[in-house]
């Protein structure tokens, strides 16, 4: 299903200040092997296979790279080294509600995020009563989304991205969305999806939800894998030693 | 062919999203504002008022042998399509940044939608323009302009500059990822290469060596084209017409490539 392999991912931090007449002065001076420290790898030589059907969560600290590998499965970024196979249609729910327009009404949001996560018209006719009743926001269809609460617009954008049975689905710590009940339904959502055979990559910092959800789990620190294996065993022992 | 068709296929798979794009566009563009979408059409006829008003009687300018006002009004309408078209393709991918950087949409996308949505109102445009050819029998400027049948090949005309705008944008969205002062310089370009394009002046006043150099701006061959079927009710030989392909699919080719070859690297600079 996803096949990651020695996928290595490197960044220039340097690129923003390389970028100025300023900086390319101050270059002139300094000496090359001086100025490549800005290399950043954040991922190296990461190797993952995942079946269909595993629900594989992604523990570590932050910058370890875990928003990074999902980036890479997703297609959003091409990995520096190293090969991402995918086999199935990505449902992607890195950070919801990025493409919302708050100018736009709740109505046509629908509309404009459901087409960038590729939904057809058709799709979004057909289950657009179905989205609203999720999201529990009928009363405020026609209200443009800027002056909807965090809450409200990340109900909306779940209702949107769930609305699909993928073969994959990328989620990026989204659980924690909207009031008590909506983090129960949308969890419950979830769970729905995961037994309906649907792949999953979860990135949470709660250990709670990735112990309920994950079969197997992968913990990354600075760009590499520290340890694949036995949801309960890693994460115990991410616990153990983030606790030190 | 097998390209072609990956291609075409992936067009009409983001086809929605296109659609959706550039509703956005519209529905943004006229939020709160009472008379809406009647801007588009109100909008160009205020301009090609006042344009009119200060080239033809302030500033007394004159084209041998031609209505004056169709003359300036079809060079108008066709640069400003362009200059709007490529100045908004040229930002789009920029600021959709945080749109390619959550989720995986071909970033052609946004430059295309951007052309398009530019060309609804190049469209809008042609109502009033095509009026006023119309009001010319009635008396409008000194000359009369004649509807004929070589108005069939104005589409092809326009098509063809639409290539090129895309081209054009796609090459400048490109540049603007690696080098945001693109933006500032292009603004400038335009400028300039409006004054030396003949959009309210005719190229016989200008000295027979510009004249020649002339024949290199893509503008002008749009412009001329268009104007020769309007104003002289003569059809553009076959070879102007195949050059007005060519310097659309060129600009296209050019543009695309280059956008295709750096787009994965987009991500690290935005």
């Amino acid at each position: 299903m996803i096949k990651i392999d020695n996928v290595s991912m490197k960044f220039n931090l340097g690129i923003e200040k390389d970028f100025s007449m300023k900086q390319a002065f101050i270059n002139l001076f300094t000496k090359k092997s001086k100025r490549k420290k800005d290399e950043f790898w954040a991922l190296k030589d990461v190797k993952l296979h995942i079946k269909q059907g595993e629900v594989v969560g992604l523990i570590g600290s932050n910058g370890a790279g875990k928003s990074t590998l999902l980036k890479v499965v997703s297609g959003v970024m091409k990995p520096t080294k190293g090969k991402v196979e995918v086999h199935g249609v990505i449902s992607p729910m890195i950070e919801l509600g990025a493409g919302f327009d708050g100018d736009l009404t709740a109505r046509e949001n629908i509309y404009l995020n459901g087409a960038i996560l590729g939904y057809s018209k058709k799709f979004i006719d057909e289950k657009f009563d179905e989205i609203v009743e999720f999201s529990e926001l009928r009363d405020f269809l026609e209200v443009p989304v800027k002056n909807f609460s965090s809450g409200m617009t990340a109900k909306l954008a779940f209702s949107i991205a769930t609305i699909v049975n993928p073969e994959i689905l990328i989620v990026d710590e989204i659980l924690s969305v909207g009031d008590i009940k909506f983090q129960e339904k949308s969890k419950h959502k979830m769970m729905e999806m995961i037994k309906g055979g649907t792949t999953v990559l979860y990135v949470s910092h709660s250990l709670e939800s990735i112990k309920d959800l994950c079969t197997k789990v992968v913990w990354l620190e600075h760009g590499k894998v520290i340890k694949i294996g036995d949801t309960k065993e890693v994460c115990d022992e991410y616990y153990k030693e983030q606790m030190k | 062919m097998i390209k072609v068709k990956a291609i075409l296929g992936n067009f009409k798979r983001y086809w929605f999203l296109m659609t959706q794009l550039i509703s956005r566009d519209f529905k943004v563009k006229y939020k709160r504002s009472v008379l809406g979408i009647l801007w588009s059409l109100l909008n160009p006829i205020l301009t090609m008022a006042v344009m009119a008003i200060v080239f033809s009687q302030m500033f007394r300018f004159k084209v041998e042998g031609v209505n004056y006002i169709v003359y300036l009004m079809t060079g108008i309408i066709m640069f400003n399509y362009f200059s709007a078209a490529s100045n908004a393709g040229m930002t789009s991918v920029v600021e959709n940044f945080t749109l390619i950087n959550k989720v995986y949409i071909p970033k052609y996308i946004f430059p295309v939608a951007k052309c398009l949505f530019v060309g609804i109102d190049f469209l809008l445009t042609l109502i009033p323009w095509l009026a006023i050819i119309g009001l010319s029998y009635f008396g409008l400027g000194q000359y009369t302009c004649h509807f004929n049948i070589y108005f069939l090949i104005l589409p092809y005309i326009f098509f063809c500059m639409f290539l090129f705008t895309v081209g054009m944008s796609l090459l400048l969205s490109c540049l603007s990822v690696f080098l945001r002062d693109v933006w500032h310089i292009y603004g400038i370009v335009l400028t300039l290469w409006n004054y030396l394009t003949p959009v309210f002046y005719s190229i016989e006043i200008l000295p027979t060596k510009l004249q020649t150099l002339m024949h290199f701006n893509p503008m002008y061959q749009f412009l001329t084209a268009a104007r020769s079927i309007v104003l002289y009710a003569q059809r553009p030989s076959f070879t102007t017409l195949g050059i007005l392909g060519l310097i659309g699919v060129g600009m296209l080719a050019i543009g695309s490539l280059v956008f295709r070859k750096k787009q994965d690297k987009f991500i690290y600079y935005i």
